[in-house]
């Protein structure tokens, strides 16, 4: 879920928008500059994969997938997890243009972190990649869901409850999210391992050349 | 503090939220139908922002100018603190959008988009925002544990109008100028390059993966697959993903290998020349002034 405009105080937007740009920057520099269009068609890709809908009981939720992007793309998900989120402001309102900043570092910093649990833990079989991607799939979602929390608590004590509700609102998905990574990345590992190198961007470069 | 009796509740609570959320159903459905019939013909040109330059004062407003004045515009809107100055600045966004010309479909597309963390907020915080002294409180019956704060029921309502305010500027802000001059003159303000170039490339391929994944769900439906709540579902929609992956990120090389081959060394050609009249230092003027009236209103009227 991300948090519509006009919900946090405005400090913390700006300060968002400003941690948001310096790790988006750090982010870039992990790739050749040359290479960045493929981030863009990348983050395509995972943009259309979130708008996916997986049916829950009587309603239905959509990916977040902060920890297979960590997973896929390393250290570069933040940007492309950036330029997602802009894209779905630009596309859809989800989210909105003050709280890109914050709701950037709520999905972006969950997914280096992933990323970086994923290719620590992930082993040399199919079923060590697939247990590793179903947890960063899962603590992925719950570690966006706390931070979604906390953000929501910027706003005083008045916002507590929702806090507490939102992210216990989560605790469903973390679970699907959880499941669907596990199968994704055994699949990923029989169809096509290369994506599951530390960098998806950086490692072709190296077959390039 | 107000006790009314029990059976008001469902009057009072249930049934507007039960109405709001048909209401927000139903839209959300004759939206997604209209937006499936709009896009299956020409899905490989997306139109954000007509091409033909438009008739509207915010058409021809310069874009740097553009992009300014209404991003500082919106952090001022989510500054406000009071009802009133937030209703005011939905009517001041309500103004814009009818004087921009943007379509009205695609504006309640996106007002639709904030029904759901809104909704939550609504529904929520009404019912757990703490008690001060002065709140006044709506017990229903002799229950303790059902007891609406009428200051938590504003809040959210301010909350609501802000957001709205600054939604409905988003279609004034982005559909007025074709989105590859929006990001050059996003560039212009010293936004890097390169991150204009990845949201346009991303734009485009937004269109053309979900095409794709459109395509591969028709071919599951077609061989029986129906979402259901369980593993069996979980699994096939894993795969369907990674297929999605594996398919996107092999085309992403052919299209980056295309792009060198015609000579991509980390530039587009510059869309359009930007120039800046007294025009557009007016017209941002005049947002300067709103803006001012809003916060003197929000902070010294109250």
């Amino acid at each position: 879920m991300h948090i519509s405009d006009g919900v946090l105080p405005v400090s913390v937007t700006i300060g968002g928008y400003i941690a948001g740009a310096a790790l988006a920057a750090w982010s870039a520099r992990r790739t050749e500059s040359e290479e960045l269009p493929k981030v863009a068609v990348v983050t395509a890709a995972f943009f259309v994969a979130s708008l996916i809908h997986i049916p829950l009981g009587p309603t239905s939720a959509h990916l977040l997938m902060p920890g297979l992007a960590g997973a896929l793309l390393g250290p570069v998900a933040f940007l492309a997890i950036s330029l997602g989120l802009l894209l779905q402001t630009l596309l859809f309102q989800f989210g909105g243009l003050t709280a890109l900043g914050a709701n950037a570092l709520m999905m972006g910093l969950p997914a280096v972190a992933c990323g970086w649990i994923f290719q620590k833990f992930k082993g040399k079989t199919q079923v060590g990649h697939a247990i590793a991607g179903g947890v960063t799939g899962a603590s992925g979602t719950a570690m966006a869901a706390i931070f979604l929390a906390l953000l929501l608590a910027t706003g005083g004590e008045d916002f507590f409850g929702v806090a507490k509700v939102a992210l216990l609102a989560h605790v469903p998905v973390i679970i699907v999210e959880g499941v669907v990574s596990a199968f994704t990345i055994g699949f990923l590992f029989r169809v096509k391992p290369a994506l599951l190198e530390s960098s998806f961007v950086r490692h072709q470069k190296t077959v390039n050349d | 503090m107000v006790h009314i009796s029990l059976w008001y509740l469902p009057l009072l609570v249930l049934l507007p939220l039960t109405v709001l959320a048909i209401i927000a159903v139903w839209l959300r459905r004759v939206a997604h139908r209209q937006s499936i019939a709009e896009e299956e013909p020409d899905w490989s040109v997306p139109a954000l922002g007509d091409e033909e330059g438009g008739i509207s004062p915010l058409h021809r407003w310069d874009v740097r100018c553009k992009i300014v004045t209404i991003l500082g515009f919106s952090f001022v809107i989510a500054s406000l603190g009071h009802l009133g100055p937030a209703l005011t600045a939905v009517g001041i966004s309500l103004i814009v959008s009818v004087i921009s010309k943007v379509s009205l479909a695609r504006v309640l597309f996106r007002l639709l988009a904030l029904t759901g963390f809104l909704g939550m907020l609504v529904v929520v915080m009404p019912f757990t925002v703490p008690t001060h002294s002065g709140d006044t409180l709506v017990i229903f019956g002799n229950t303790d544990w059902l007891c609406l704060n009428l200051r938590g029921l504003l809040l959210s309502a301010t909350i609501s109008a802000r957001a709205v305010a600054i939604a409905l500027l988003m279609e004034p802000l982005f559909s007025t100028a074709p989105l590859p001059v929006t990001l050059h003159g996003l560039c212009r303000l010293g936004v890097p390059e390169m991150a204009s170039q990845s949201v346009l490339l991303s734009y485009r391929y937004v269109h053309v993966f979900r095409h794709e994944a459109r395509r591969m769900s028709a071919g599951m439906q077609v061989r029986g697959f129906r979402k259901r709540t369980d593993i069996q579902t979980l699994r096939t929609v894993a795969y369907f993903l990674g297929m999605l992956f594996v398919r996107s990120f092999e085309r992403t090389e052919r299209v980056f290998e295309a792009m060198r081959a015609r000579g991509y060394r980390g530039r587009f050609p510059e869309p359009v020349e930007l120039r800046m009249r007294t025009m557009d230092i007016l017209m941002a003027s005049v947002w300067l002034v709103a803006a001012a009236v809003l916060i003197t209103y929000d902070r010294i009227l109250f």
